[in-house]
């Protein structure tokens, strides 16, 4: 008797238009399971994925306003994907990203109107690495130093920034707090001088940064020497060792570079569109999103651009859906979607399916048996 | 259990499997038969396709196409419990054990007859005389991982036995035993075949397989090339079958070293894994030109002398100087700038970064300087092209440009490694097990590699647990045995015999 089944077997290279059908696949795959869902619940998905696009793109303030949430996403999702490359598994980019956005609020607001605009914004912005950066540290130095499992110290770590901001803005006066709203909390408004300049109805020039920086992360990781060790030590630890890289300090500057890249998508979302710590505003997952990305772009940090912008525009796109009366979480359902499909697509990068090749003589005597 | 041998005993027939691989072809189109009661020697270079052979036998790979016949009728293994269950079970070269359990408990564990409460004295009471029987003595109530590899190869063949099986597949059982413990081995072999149970001995080492099989089956590049009984078979004809070709392993030549110590070792102490010190106050020298063996049984201090040595682990006392600097405190990247090249014995795991391409791997020790980076810059370019010069000239076969190194083949690996190593130039080169899995091809070309560079004048220390290699390269032998070095032998006056006495820890053997 004859066996014949379908083999799985490791792929070498996965070939470019592979790793490109695939994430377009997940997305395709996601949108059918929530059009399957909209239909049950009563409404037509082509109706409402069609408000979606045009709320998102359809116009040149829909246009603007999903590059505003995609700026923070590109972020987010460059923090993600330069951890896992790296083996490090910080889910904390959404404490990374309020310390960011606490931080920098605070040295705005204390610099006030003091200082010209051309200074008083970079100083912002660094701040807020930094703060995002330092956030990271709480978990890198006992994770690299005393082995501590840093997906749970940074998990711990969002509730706590998290709980931070609410106390500054509504459990007490503190100097983030606006003084004069006092019914309903919320941030004081940045300073002229450190908001970021707008060019485009809401959009400033934070896009432009991200850009850079995904640019910078890329060019980092590829062409220099730190980003080649980064590499090997992500790969395999005990070759890193053995080369003579001094893994401990890699895992640490990767972390913290994870934790700044953060903090500045919190310090550019308060000093562009947000313009105050408003709890409200900033409250709304982008570190988590950020981990979607990260995935979908298969940890690529070019690939993070296109893809912070696709979730950019679900997100500026689910609110507008109420207006025709669909909930707007149908947009966190069709992200948690995309995840899913597209570490499953992960299986089909890596693997490839086939049927066994016979010889001939065996296939006659085969068929015979 | 014990008195269960009046079962039937097999006769096993594999007519033209093939399997395949990543569209290698492992096995081509093999016929196999294994009479009752034999000890039938499985001989080939490595990537042959016997561990294919054996794993599918086993249960472990279902084959693309053939069949499989015991007893005369056909049999499919869905997985390796349907093997034992027809009676056919296998010791893999990497062993299958539980290591915080102990032997007795190994010996239960996926046993069908246990019911859920299983008394411990009654399983140990099992094991020992199981292991009395068959000249396997272990103590059952010791945890796995608190045994020589030795002593848990005897466990992986009572695990078959207690799970009364009648053909045993054993590959390369002998390639981690002292010649002594070999002998053993082979004579519970024997008593094994008495009773009517019958050996699949893999192996690559054709004076073993003289001595201890009735037959023999030789493969070659996934095919079965021919089949004779052992008592006509030249060693000499074996191995042209093997390999395809008249073939003789390079030696060392016979001229004593005078050069200057390049690396000097003194009252050397190295810690452990578990915090207790494994190497336990050696002291050698290795001179440049010179090669030095290290003999001893795996798991004697080899792995931490070499990572004493390399800079992966801090000595806790003594000295190790480098060209007449002192090292012993410095850190694994001031080695590699001193001159040290280490060949690990952990190729993909240590030696090169798997999932990096090969030409990444070959400037894994040089990438911090010209022409791999300029400043604090990478220089691609520079990656491709020494990678292309480095493979062509080391002969490395298999390399697709951007795929991973993991792909290779084992000898391909392996050349690769030395590859980078030899280029830095060392002054001295540790390499541990370098031909350790590989074939005669591949064995042949690292032999040359090391010989050269003795040749050029690099200091040599070559830890090894194939006595063979430490003989026909060796200028010096030192045997540890326990963390401590034992004896000191000199080419001339080293044998087998002498080495073997040595590693089992009987310092009246060498001198």
């Amino acid at each position: 008797m004859t066996v014949r089944r379908i083999i799985v077997e490791p792929r070498g290279l996965a070939s470019l238009r592979l790793t490109l059908t695939v994430p377009l696949l997940s997305v395709l795959a996601a949108l059918v399971i929530g059009g399957v869902f909209l239909w049950i619940t009563g409404d037509n998905p082509f109706t409402v994925y069609g408000h979606m696009v045009d709320a998102a793109f359809g116009s040149s303030r829909g246009v603007s306003e999903t590059l505003i949430s995609a700026t923070p996403l590109i972020l987010t999702g460059l923090a993600a994907a330069l951890a896992f490359k790296m083996l490090v598994w910080n889910i904390g980019a959404e404490g990374q990203f309020l310390l960011g956005a606490i931080v920098a609020a605070g040295i705005a607001i204390a610099m006030g109107d003091t200082i010209p605009a051309v200074l008083a914004a970079p100083v912002v912005i660094v701040a807020g690495a930094v703060g995002g950066a330092l956030w990271a540290a709480i978990s890198a130095f006992p994770r690299v130093y005393l082995g501590t499992n840093e997906i749970i110290t940074t998990l711990m770590l969002n509730f706590i920034a998290l709980n931070l901001m609410n106390y500054l803005i509504f459990g007490s006066s503190s100097p983030w707090r606006d003084p004069l709203v006092s019914t309903f909390p919320t941030g004081r408004p940045i300073p002229d001088a450190a908001s970021l300049p707008r060019f485009f109805n809401r959009l400033d020039v934070g896009i432009f940064i991200a850009i850079a920086v995904a640019v910078f992360a890329w060019y980092l990781v590829n062409r220099t020497r730190w980003g080649f060790e980064v590499r090997v030590v992500g790969d395999s630890p005990e070759t890193a060792r053995y080369a003579g890289i001094q893994v401990p300090r890699k895992i640490l500057g990767v972390f913290l570079l994870s934790g700044a890249f953060a903090g500045l998508a919190g310090a550019l979302f308060v000093a562009g569109p947000v313009g105050a710590l408003d709890p409200r505003s900033l409250d709304l997952g982008l570190g988590f999103t950020g981990i979607i990305v990260a995935a979908l772009a298969r940890l690529n940090a070019l690939a993070v651009i296109p893809v912070a912008i696709l979730m950019g525009a679900l997100n500026n796109a689910g609110p507008s859906l109420q207006s025709i009366g669909v909930p707007p979480e149908i947009v966190t359902m069709l992200q948690g979607a995309i995840l899913i499909f597209a570490v499953g697509g992960e299986f089909f990068i890596a693997n490839r399916l086939r049927r066994p090749e016979l010889p001939p003589d065996v296939l006659a005597t085969g068929a015979a048996a | 259990m014990s008195d269960s041998i009046a079962r039937e005993t097999l006769g096993v027939d594999l007519r033209d499997i093939h399997k395949q691989f990543y569209g290698v072809k492992a096995n081509e189109g093999v016929n196999f038969q294994l009479r009752p009661g034999e000890v039938h020697a499985l001989l080939g270079e490595n990537g042959a396709g016997k561990s294919t052979l054996c794993s599918i036998l086993a249960g472990l790979y279902r084959p693309d196409a053939g069949e499989m016949v015991i007893d005369g009728e056909p049999v499919v293994f869905k997985s390796p419990k349907d093997a034992l269950a027809a009676g056919i079970g296998m010791v893999y070269q990497h062993f299958r054990l539980v290591p915080n359990l102990t032997v007795a408990e190994n010996l239960a564990l996926g046993h069908h007859n246990l019911g859920v409460l299983v008394d411990q004295k009654d399983l140990q009471s099992d094991a020992a005389e199981l292991g009395e029987r068959y000249g396997l003595p272990v103590d059952a109530t010791a945890r796995i991982w608190q045994l020589s590899v030795g002593e848990q190869q005897r466990v992986e063949i009572l695990k078959l036995l207690y799970r009364d099986a009648r053909v045993l597949i054993l590959d390369e059982p002998t390639a981690v035993l002292t010649p002594q413990e070999s002998q053993a081995l082979f004579s519970t072999m024997r008593q094994l075949t008495d009773e009517g149970r019958s050996v699949i001995f893999v192996s690559h080492k054709l004076h073993e397989v003289k001595q201890v099989s009735d037959r023999v089956s030789v493969m070659r590049q996934g095919q079965m090339v021919g089949e004779i009984d052992t008592a006509d078979a030249e060693p000499r004809d074996l191995a042209r079958m093997m390999v395809g070709r008249d073939l003789e392993l390079p030696t060392r030549e016979e001229d004593e070293s005078t050069g200057e110590p390049v690396l000097v070792v003194r009252d050397l102490r190295v810690p452990g894994d578990r915090g207790l010190e494994s190497v336990k106050g050696v002291s050698f020298e290795v001179r440049a030109g010179e090669v030095v063996g290290v003999a001893g049984v795996s798991g004697n201090g080899q792995r931490e002398l070499a990572y004493g040595l390399v800079g992966l682990r801090r000595p806790t006392a003594g000295s190790v100087s480098l060209d007449s600097v002192d090292v012993t405190e410095a850190n694994v990247l001031e080695h590699i700038r001193q001159g040290l090249a280490y060949v690990p014995q952990n190729r993909l795991g240590m030696g090169l970064s798997p999932g990096l391409t090969t030409e990444d791997n070959l400037g894994l020790k040089a990438f911090r300087e010209a022409p791999y980076s300029k400043g604090r810059q990478l220089v691609p370019a520079a990656f491709k092209t020494r990678g292309k010069d480095l493979i062509a000239q080391y002969d490395i076969r298999g390399v697709v440009p951007g795929l991973p190194i993991r792909l290779l083949s084992g000898g391909n690996l392996q050349k690769a490694l030395l590859a980078r190593e030899v280029e830095m130039q060392p002054k001295i080169l540790i390499a541990r097990s370098p031909t350790r899995g590989l074939d005669v091809g591949a064995t042949e070309a690292v032999r040359n590699s090391i010989l050269r560079e003795r040749q050029r004048g690099t200091g040599i220390l070559l830890m090894s647990e194939d006595l063979d290699e430490l003989l026909a390269l060796s200028d010096r032998l030192i045997v540890l045995y326990e963390g401590e070095i034992v004896g000191e032998l000199t080419a001339r006056m080293a044998t087998a015999e002498r080495l073997g006495l040595l590693m089992a820890g009987q310092k009246d053997g060498g001198n």
